[in-house]
């Protein structure tokens, strides 16, 4: 098991009150698993991000364990954490594009970055080469600035960048989102060779684009209101989904893997419910089409089958 | 001025393992190519090097009664006498080098300043910033020319660096709150995010991430600074504070209006030391633009 989050609470503090970006996650991800962290806009999935490399000035940890390797994660305190930045927890940004400095020339901005993680930039020079080469990069990008290359080449760069010191977990936050179609393919491919050599050990791709997920995800989770609704394998997500949330969210979308369809896309009705001051019970419950008596409890995130958990109280109708 | 620290240019050699040897190579081929670049510096060394140069050609002191009163610009006196009978050339010369000299030690320490407060008060913000800031609102408010005078009143020693270190000690606030925004806007940047990921410390930060991006902006703050700190010290020196028994192009400039040199029709008397004054900030002016377009890569044109 590569990482192990326990009940994790993070807020973001605001004059009027803490907004309870995640309260209480809880999910596991296996060697080699590269998961796919779905949800609407400010469910939480880019705090969940944030949370296991750096936390903001404004984000505070008020509970939970972060376990990477069987090691616990001081997330909470940014000097502690340094060390295991970069080696242990990388991070993909949202946006490459200004990833890079503009006024220094990529190999020198790499060298840097080693240097300042302790690493002699000599030792890893032709593993950079390889990788860059892998990734379909001329070596001699290192000689260039920012600006003498294109989107989906600095992307590249990036990728290469933080996983170059073989991080067990790798966090992709929207990596992929500022990139046509056809880039975001060959991107995704490569992060996917990188599991694969082991240069990441495990991987969380947060997006809002399900038709990606589904090419390269090995599990999907789908986040609702700082809570989890529901994790399972790719496949049972996108074809048995048991939350109704992931169900509507699904039924939302063009249908994956066919070419027409007969009938109107449905949106999910309602918007998600304001984090400062979350309602009682089931978070989605406003919204839910099956919302009912019971779900004023807060239902709990339980295992309905091996390996897919689910947080509600209808999973068995 | 252009010694910004951690500007593209001052790469350290040798420690690239991958890339980036040709980077002096590189620098200059841009600079050589580059006229507004070539203009600028040209008129810049040219003006430093008859400061530092041309005293030592006359013989005679920049203030004593050598000539013939108010005579045009001739072979004799190339540009001319004042209505004492002084040289204006050899003035001229002299005074540029002390201009040179304020400019320079006055606009430094204020850029000093006042970069460093602006990155440090941007860069760290919450409680240092507020602190920093109070501090610069302060000066800022002090009514400078007011605690220049009082200061340099009652000092016992006035000469020229000490003229320029009061004046550097008050003319940093601007720069220092142009700097905190710019630095505010770029430290939200997700390269200067990476780079704090990476744990390195704050001033490597600043050094490496932040002020290459805006160095044009930082020689351009320093010879604004420069300038000021030149006028400054014109003023200063006409109210009689300025440093005893010098000589400077603001003096020139105020003794020529003092004894009516305009009325008069003694026009060589305060064209060189105007003209001479505006032809140093000007092309340090369009030096900083070269400047700019040979260190942005952006900028660059082949």
């Amino acid at each position: 098991m590569t990482l192990r989050v326990n009940d994790l609470k993070v807020h973001y503090r605001t004059l009027r009150g803490d907004v309870h970006a995640l309260d209480g996650v809880d999910f596991e991800l296996a060697d080699g698993e590269i998961m796919g962290l779905a949800g609407e806009s400010g469910c939480g999935k880019t705090t969940l991000g944030k949370s296991l490399i750096r936390l903001d000035g404004r984000m505070r940890h008020v509970g939970g364990t972060v376990e990477l390797d069987g090691e616990e994660l001081p997330i909470a305190d940014d000097r502690a954490m340094v060390p295991f930045r970069y080696h242990r927890v990388s991070l993909i940004p949202q946006y490459a594009m200004s990833a890079l400095n503009p006024t220094r020339k990529i190999g020198r901005m790499i060298d840097e970055l080693l240097r300042s993680r302790g690493v002699r930039p000599r030792k890893v020079a032709d593993e950079l080469r390889r990788r860059l080469e892998l990734v379909g990069l001329e070596p001699d990008v290192l000689g260039r600035y920012p600006i003498e290359l294109s989107g989906g080449m600095k992307q590249r760069v990036v990728m290469v960048m933080s996983t170059l010191l073989d991080p067990s977990l790798l966090i992709a936050d929207e990596a992929t989102s500022a990139l046509d179609v056809s880039t975001q393919r060959s991107v995704v491919e490569s992060l996917v060779g990188f599991r694969d050599r082991g240069y990441v050990k495990s991987m969380i791709f947060v997006t809002h684009d399900i038709s990606l997920v589904h090419q390269m995800a090995d599990t999907v989770m789908v986040m609702y209101a700082g809570r989890i609704a529901e994790k399972a394998s790719t496949r049972t997500i996108i074809e048995a989904p048991r939350h109704p949330y992931t169900r509507m969210l699904i039924g939302a979308l063009p249908e994956v893997g066919t070419t027409t369809s007969d009938t109107r896309l449905e949106g999910i009705p309602g918007t998600p419910p304001g984090l400062l001051d979350p309602p009682v019970g089931c978070r989605f419950r406003a919204r839910c089409p099956l919302a009912s008596e019971e779900c004023l409890r807060t239902p709990p995130l339980t295992e309905v089958a091996p390996g897919h958990r689910v947080a509600c109280w209808k999973t068995g109708a | 001025m252009t010694d910004v620290p951690g500007t593209p240019g001052t790469a350290d050699p040798g420690t690239t393992g991958a890339g980036g040897e040709r980077r002096t190579s590189e620098t200059l081929y841009y600079a050589r190519r580059n006229p507004k670049l070539l203009i600028g510096a040209s008129i810049v060394l040219l003006l430093l090097g008859i400061g530092l140069i041309g005293p030592l050609f006359i013989d005679h002191g920049p203030n004593q009664y050598i000539g013939p009163q108010s005579t045009p610009p001739s072979g004799e006196y190339w540009l001319g006498t004042t209505s004492f009978g002084q040289d204006v050339w050899a003035q001229f010369v002299h005074g540029l080098r002390s201009t040179f000299l304020t400019g320079t030690l006055g606009g430094g320490i204020a850029f000093l300043i006042g970069t460093t407060v602006g990155f440090v008060a941007g860069y760290k913000g919450g409680i240092v910033d507020e602190i920093l800031n109070m501090l610069t609102n302060v000066v800022l408010v002090l009514p400078g020319m007011v605690v220049l005078i009082v200061a340099v009143a009652y000092l016992d020693v006035r000469g020229l660096v000490v003229q320029a270190l009061f004046i550097g000690l008050t003319s940093w606030p601007w720069a220092a709150r142009a700097v905190r925004s710019q630095t505010l806007s770029l430290a939200s940047r997700d390269y200067v995010d990476l780079a704090r990921l990476s744990g390195r410390r704050t001033w490597r930060i600043i050094t490496s991430e932040l002020a290459p991006n805006m160095s044009s902006y930082l020689v351009m703050s320093f010879i604004l600074l420069f300038g000021g700190a030149v006028l400054i010290a014109a003023g200063l020196d006409f109210i009689g504070l300025g440093p005893a028994g010098g000589v400077s192009l603001g003096l020139m400039l105020e003794s020529a209006v003092a004894w009516s040199a305009l009325q008069l029709g003694l026009w060589w008397w305060f064209i060189p030391p105007g003209a001479g004054i505006t032809l140093l900030v000007g092309s340090m002016y369009i030096l900083n633009v070269g400047l700019d377009e040979v260190f942005n890569p952006k900028l660059r044109e082949l």
